[in-house]
């Protein structure tokens, strides 16, 4: 019970030092453009070349027209970038604070919440790119765009105990980022980011046990004017409980452990 | 009212190489049994950096820890700081903590001193505005002028020492935690610098200082602890430990010549 009361207090301890996180997530992506003229600008530059790119490509490859098929690739790419940074920067999440970690009493969820803080912004920065394309193209926009929001909850409630599993692991066992690393880059191409579902089939066994696709179709079908299915929602859902629960037990078992792994 | 209590507390560090971290051998040993914490592998060194510590401190002393290196006067100071949790024993520490070990943390060398004033300020538990604050005071104390406002890897060790150690000092913690920090810098600074920690000391409840010069153990503490191989040997007034500390010293190098 004790314990238990501890791995709350871990959380609770990471949520009211938004001073710190805030501070740190902004500061990281300042740092990683500060001597670059046009500075953050570049995520979007980078991602809104390699989106239109792929987008001539694959809609040529798929048969698709380019005008229904470049929202669809424009919201896949943005929000995998974004859920694919979450798992790979959670990983190392404790490992690249590690000087601090040695030096402050702070919870160990503070840097967590530093690596999605950085992630969101970055996301914030690309998702500009999004309203342009669904301009361009003419795609429809009604109501159903506001379970945008709602998903997006649930992608960070889920990417949060993500990167918290994964962050006390690989402080622990350091192949673990490189395995995710890979784990990650397989999971793009097996995830409907580029294709659609139905061209898989819809009953595809890859698309029921993925829950990446369960979370992605959460927060991008809203976008493209398409009400998630109920499964999905059940299976973010899902993931979101089990994947909590499963992860306060590590940060009980562990989290005094983190310091003594950097 | 700050208050620190440690009762058999010690410290364990497992000390992996790659061949202790990696994934692979911990399956390997998963698979006949083990946790997550077994150390029996050989691979894994393990270090008692502490060894039961008994330790009363509260509100008003001021103590010093001596030792050799390696005889856990740092990862004493580390659980006082509450960054170490004790592998077995408690620790129980009130009152708010600021360590003084590292002084660079949390600094970024991309920023200016500026901004890494209120970088560190933050660190430190202060709002943004509360940090700002901190700059006309950081400003006259670390004398670097027109410096700080250049990015912070332009500056000499010296330098990045002045704005770390004035950031760091600018704060009122409960208990300050020193690892070595008096007498750092050049001369006129140094000097400086000791008159600034006497401040701070001074407004602190409780000051915990490791360092191996003599002198300053004896001009801040009243109490001090001498540590050798992860155990408190003696407990006292400064002027009885610092006594034996020293003759004991002065013994074995006698020694080590004859």
């Amino acid at each position: 019970m004790r314990e238990t009361g501890q791995a709350m207090a871990e959380i609770a301890g990471g949520i009211s030092s938004w001073r710190i996180w805030w501070m740190l997530g902004q500061s990281d992506i300042a740092r990683r453009y500060k001597r670059s003229r046009l500075g953050q600008i570049w995520m979007t530059i980078s991602m809104a070349s390699m989106i239109f790119g792929m987008g001539l490509v694959y809609s040529t490859i798929f048969k698709q027209e380019l005008g229904s098929y470049l929202p669809f690739l424009a919201t896949g790419i943005v929000l995998w970038g974004f859920i694919a940074g979450c798992i790979n920067e959670g990983a190392m999440a404790f490992i690249e604070s590690d000087s601090i970690i040695r030096q402050t009493d702070l919870s160990k969820f503070t840097y967590i919440l530093r690596v999605l803080t950085r992630n969101v912004l970055t996301f914030a920065h690309n998702f500009v790119i999004i309203p342009m394309v669904l301009l361009i193209c003419g795609s429809p926009i009604s109501w159903t765009i506001l379970l945008f929001l709602p998903g997006l909850v649930l992608a960070l409630l889920n990417l949060s105990w993500i990167a918290y599993l994964l962050a006390i692991l690989s402080a622990r066992f350091r192949d673990i980022p490189q395995i995710i690393q890979s784990v990650v880059q397989i999971a793009f191409f097996i995830t409907p980011v580029m294709f659609r579902p139905h061209q898989l089939g819809a009953d595809h066994p890859l698309l029921l046990l993925n829950p990446l696709a369960a979370l992605l179709s959460v927060i991008r079908d809203p976008l493209l004017d398409i009400v998630p299915t109920a499964a999905s929602y059940a299976i973010a859902l899902g993931m979101a409980v089990l994947g909590w629960l499963l992860t306060l037990n590590f940060v009980r078992r562990y989290s005094r452990r983190i310091v003594y792994w950097l | 009212m700050a208050q620190v209590t440690l009762k058999n507390a010690s410290v364990e560090l497992a000390i992996y190489n790659s061949r202790g971290r990696g994934l692979k051998n911990e399956i390997l040993r998963r698979a006949v049994g083990g946790s997550l914490e077994d150390t029996r592998d050989r691979s894994v060194t393990v270090v008692h950096a502490l060894d039961a510590i008994n330790l009363e401190v509260s509100s008003g002393e001021r103590i010093g820890l001596i030792g050799h290196n390696g005889a856990g006067k740092t990862t004493l100071l580390r659980v006082l700081g509450r960054i170490y949790p004790p592998t077995s024993g408690e620790a129980t520490i009130t009152g708010r903590v600021s360590s003084l070990i590292d002084l660079s943390m949390g600094m970024d060398s991309e920023s200016t001193g500026y901004e890494n004033i209120v970088l560190r300020g933050v660190m430190l538990g202060l709002t943004r505005t509360q940090a700002r604050a901190l700059i006309p005071d950081v400003e006259e104390f670390s004398e670097l002028g027109e410096y700080l406002n250049l990015p912070v890897r332009a500056y000499s060790s010296g330098m990045l020492l002045r704005l770390a150690f004035a950031v760091s000092t600018a704060v009122r913690p409960d208990i300050v935690i020193l690892d070595e920090v008096i007498g750092v810098g050049d001369a006129s600074f140094a000097q400086r610098a000791e008159q600034r920690l006497h401040g701070m000391i001074d407004k602190a409840e409780i000051m915990f200082l490791a360092s191996h010069a003599n002198n300053s153990i004896r001009r801040f503490c009243q109490r001090t602890l001498w540590l050798a191989g992860g155990k408190i040997v003696m407990d006292g007034p400064t002027d009885e430990v610092m006594d034996k500390y020293e003759s004991a010293n002065a013994a074995a190098a006698q020694e080590q010549a004859g």
